[in-house]
């Protein structure tokens, strides 16, 4: 399947997580990525989440420290639609691939550079992970109901990180149409601060400096924002609700069988069921401790509340084996030459006339160095000559690295 | 407007918090958005993020159930590039308005739909809360509490990844079509939305123990990133320790006084890192935040301050990387809020305005979409009766 991307070349130069995601799902629209790796393998390759982020691209290593390895970057950069790395400032230039030496050779390139903490600013010179960002943005503050006492809490989704690939996805993909109606390339530049302020976004300041309206805040037992905004602990499981219309709340208080909460005047609307927590949730906490959370989610589904069972799902494994899911198309399996078969999420966007969904394995070290090579023009003796030398590295068929780990 | 989306009209019927903030992604890097609200405003103007999630575009109120209305829309489809949906399903059909409908009055056009769950899944018609997808989709269970059980998200993490397949999406879609020379349907949900956050979480392999298997392993909480946080003097927060990359020109240790820490012991030995990691909280209390971070940082260590998310705009790096923009609100005045998170050197992208005034533009859209002026005043007369309610 072409997918909306069809024809576009991409050279992913990113390591760990925030750079190669990114490049990942342009693969996943139906562009053609071919991830430059060094020779010692990307960063991440021996740490956690490597083929989360790696799948559907060919594989070439390169060790870019070597001025021949440059040249063949160049020559790759010639012929490629996007240029995509997430390298610390100065990094590029000493690797001969910033913008000015991409562009001297290719002018109509768009390239990408995802940061930490961004281009300018004093401490954009450094690197940074995600933890850093979710901190000074608020995101564990918030997470951890820090303003009850509680320490802050990490969220375990890598948020910052992903958030800064689909900022710098949805760069490349605002300058590639630009670049399809101009002809003109240009340098984009994200981060994992700017991304990730995009989960702030419902933060603002008013003129003397003091905070606009905010959403509540997470009380100190981390279930919700509202009484009618949060998790209910049951006999077994817990339920989450959502009722926001004042009819749905009174239907709710009958089935909880709390007539005298439906005509509450403290909780006559969501803001006051927000503001009178303390006093509307302790009979509601009572009340659903008489069932279990199958139980009440049955019941509630009939009473027409909106309401779900909290779903443990072991780790992904009810979701990654759903039958719906994956008809759907919304889980990718496919065989990896290592790994054998492999389960991760599928298509996250569905397209009716260019659909997409035919992804590949994450590649294995250098596994399409010789290939890529030989069809930008390196002869065979050319190729051979740069694995010798220590410039380039093909994978060797069942083995996955050419050192012991 | 500039920017590199200039000439591509939007009509944005989204509301909610990941269809307004997907379309905002494309209002600034210069596309031209229309707001379609019902009579009566958008119900979800009251929530916090309203002023900065509707910057950007214009509004126009139309009563999409009755025909004037509805006739007003298709005639701004002929020109728009861009439909934007996020109705429960079935409501656009209802309205008709469903894509087969538009699109014959518009081959070119790009129809999005947003949804809570997959178009043809068994939970396509349940409610579309955030935080119901939150429990539906694993992801509460996924973030540890400070009590046993699932933790509600307050950050909205089904939203917070729909709006970005969203836009991702469409953006897709305006690139194929310079090629296909047709529009199509597009579709993404917040379930999508969680499944995009779970790549570091949520996989499987076959051979458990070949290399390149490893993820983060499935009952890893608390995890080495919340176990690099501290507690400073003043009850202040932050990180510390954790890589960056650069080359560390002093250990932690050094810095805080604490005797170094045996490696092979911390791995082996679950008492001695415990004690060990006491012996730096200890070592942490009492000091001043702002000077570790700072030493730290200048160390080559990474260590940042964890903040409220109010404070964030006090972040030199969110000032030095433009994060933080003035908007003057029409209902609350100045404010300072979050900027752009892409940023192209060549067709910057730019707030092209506040969030809008229910209807401002309602007469000056429909008069240069070629209505007349007394179609125009029968069509406002339409929309002051009746409103929509906000969700099912």
């Amino acid at each position: 399947m072409p997918g909306p991307l069809d024809g576009v070349l991409v050279l992913d130069l990113g390591q760990f997580l925030a750079g190669p995601y990114g490049p990942m799902i342009l693969s996943d629209l139906g562009a053609e990525v071919i991830k430059v790796e060094p020779t010692r393998g990307d960063s991440m390759r021996y740490g956690s989440p490597f083929i989360g982020c790696q799948r559907g691209k060919l594989d070439i290593a390169l060790d870019l420290k070597q001025p021949e390895a440059q040249a063949i970057v160049q020559r790759m950069a010639k012929n490629a639609d996007v240029l995509h790395h997430n390298m610390t400032k100065g990094t590029a230039t000493r690797l001969g691939v910033d913008y000015d030496q991409v562009t001297a050779h290719n002018p109509e390139i768009v390239y990408c550079n995802t940061y930490a903490y961004g281009f300018e600013g004093p401490m954009s010179i450094s690197g940074g992970i995600d933890p850093l960002y979710q901190a000074v943005l608020g995101l564990e503050y918030e997470a951890g109901g820090v303003s009850h006492g509680n320490p802050p809490m990490y969220l375990r989704f890598g948020m910052t990180d992903t958030a800064n690939a689909f900022a710098s996805v949805l760069g490349v993909l605002t300058a590639l149409f630009h670049r399809k109606k101009t002809g003109k390339g240009q340098d984009v530049w994200t981060s994992l601060l700017n991304g990730g302020a995009l989960f702030s976004s419902d933060v603002a300041l008013l003129a003397d400096g003091s905070p606009a309206p905010m959403r509540p805040s997470l009380d100190k037992e981390l279930t919700g924002i509202s009484a009618c905004y949060r998790l209910y602990q049951t006999q077994e499981g817990w339920i989450q609700v959502a009722i926001t219309q004042q009819e749905e709340w009174k239907r709710f208080c009958n089935l909880l069988n709390l007539p005298d909460l439906a005509v509450d005047a403290r909780a006559k609307d969501y803001e006051t069921r927000t503001a009178n927590r303390a006093a509307i949730e302790p009979a509601i906490e009572v009340a659903f401790m008489t069932r279990t959370a199958i139980v009440w989610a049955a019941l509630l589904d009939k009473a027409a509340v909106s309401a779900e069972m909290c779903i443990d799902t072991r780790g992904g494994e009810t979701v990654l084996h759903d039958a719906d899911n994956e008809r759907l198309g919304l889980i990718a399996t496919y065989e990896h030459p290592m790994l054998g078969q492999m389960t991760q999420f599928g298509n996250l966007m569905d397209f009716s006339e260019t659909p997409t969904g035919d992804f590949g394995p994450p590649p294995l070290l250098g596994q399409h160095t010789k290939q890529i090579l030989s069809r930008f023009g390196y002869t065979t003796e050319e190729i051979n000559d740069f694995i010798a030398r220590g410039i380039a590295y093909q994978a060797e068929e069942g083995v996955a690295y050419p050192w012991s780990l | 407007m500039a920017g590199a989306l200039q000439g591509i009209k939007i009509l944005d019927l989204t509301w909610g918090v990941a269809g307004p903030l997907g379309v905002l992604m494309l209002a600034e890097q210069g596309a031209d958005v229309i707001k379609i609200e019902p009579p009566g405003g958008d119900p979800f103007r009251t929530m916090p993020g309203a002023p900065v999630w509707l910057r950007s575009r214009q509004s126009v109120v139309l009563n999409l159930k009755q025909s004037l209305g509805r006739e007003a829309l298709l005639r701004l489809v002929e020109t728009a590039d861009v439909i934007v949906e996020s109705f429960s399903p079935g409501t656009m059909d209802a309205l008709g308005l469903s894509y087969e409908v538009v699109a014959a009055r518009n081959p070119k056009i790009i129809y999005a739909s947003l949804q809570a769950y997959p178009h043809g899944h068994r939970y396509e018609k349940r409610a579309g809360w955030d935080a119901l997808v939150q429990a539906r989709s694993g992801a509460q269970f996924e973030q540890p509490a400070w009590r046993p059980g699932p933790a509600h998200l307050h950050m909205q993490i089904p939203s917070m990844g729909a709006f970005f397949l969203l836009s991702t999406a469409i953006l897709a879609a305006l690139y194929a079509r310079e090629d296909i020379g047709r529009g199509q349907h597009v579709r993404t949900s917040l379930f999508q939305g969680v499944l995009a956050y779970t790549t570091m979480l949520w996989q499987d392999v076959e051979n458990l123990h070949a290399p390149d298997s490893l993820i983060m392993a499935k009952t890893s909480p608390p995890g080495v990133h919340q176990t690099s946080i501290f507690e400073c003097a003043r009850g202040e927060w932050m990180h510390a320790g954790v890589n960056v990359g650069r080359v560390a020109t002093s250990t932690m240790e050094e810095i805080l006084g604490v005797e170094a820490a045996d490696q092979a012991r911390l791995t082996s030995d679950p008492a001695y890192r415990l004690a060990h990691t006491n012996n730096l909280r200890s070592a942490f209390f009492n000091r001043d935040r702002t000077e570790l971070c700072k030493t730290f940082f200048d160390a080559g260590i990474g260590a940042d301050p964890i903040l409220s998310p109010v404070e964030m705009y006090n972040y030199p790096q969110f000032g030095a990387n433009n994060m933080a923009v003035q908007v003057e609100d029409p209902e609350l005045g100045v404010m300072t809020q979050v900027g752009i998170a892409p940023v192209l050197l060549g067709t910057p992208g730019a707030v092209q305005g506040p969030r809008p005034v229910v209807g401002a533009d309602t007469r000056k859209v429909l008069a240069s979409a070629g209505f007349s002026p007394t179609d125009v005043d029968d069509l406002i007369a339409s929309t002051s009766t009746g409103s929509m309610k906000a969700g099912k």
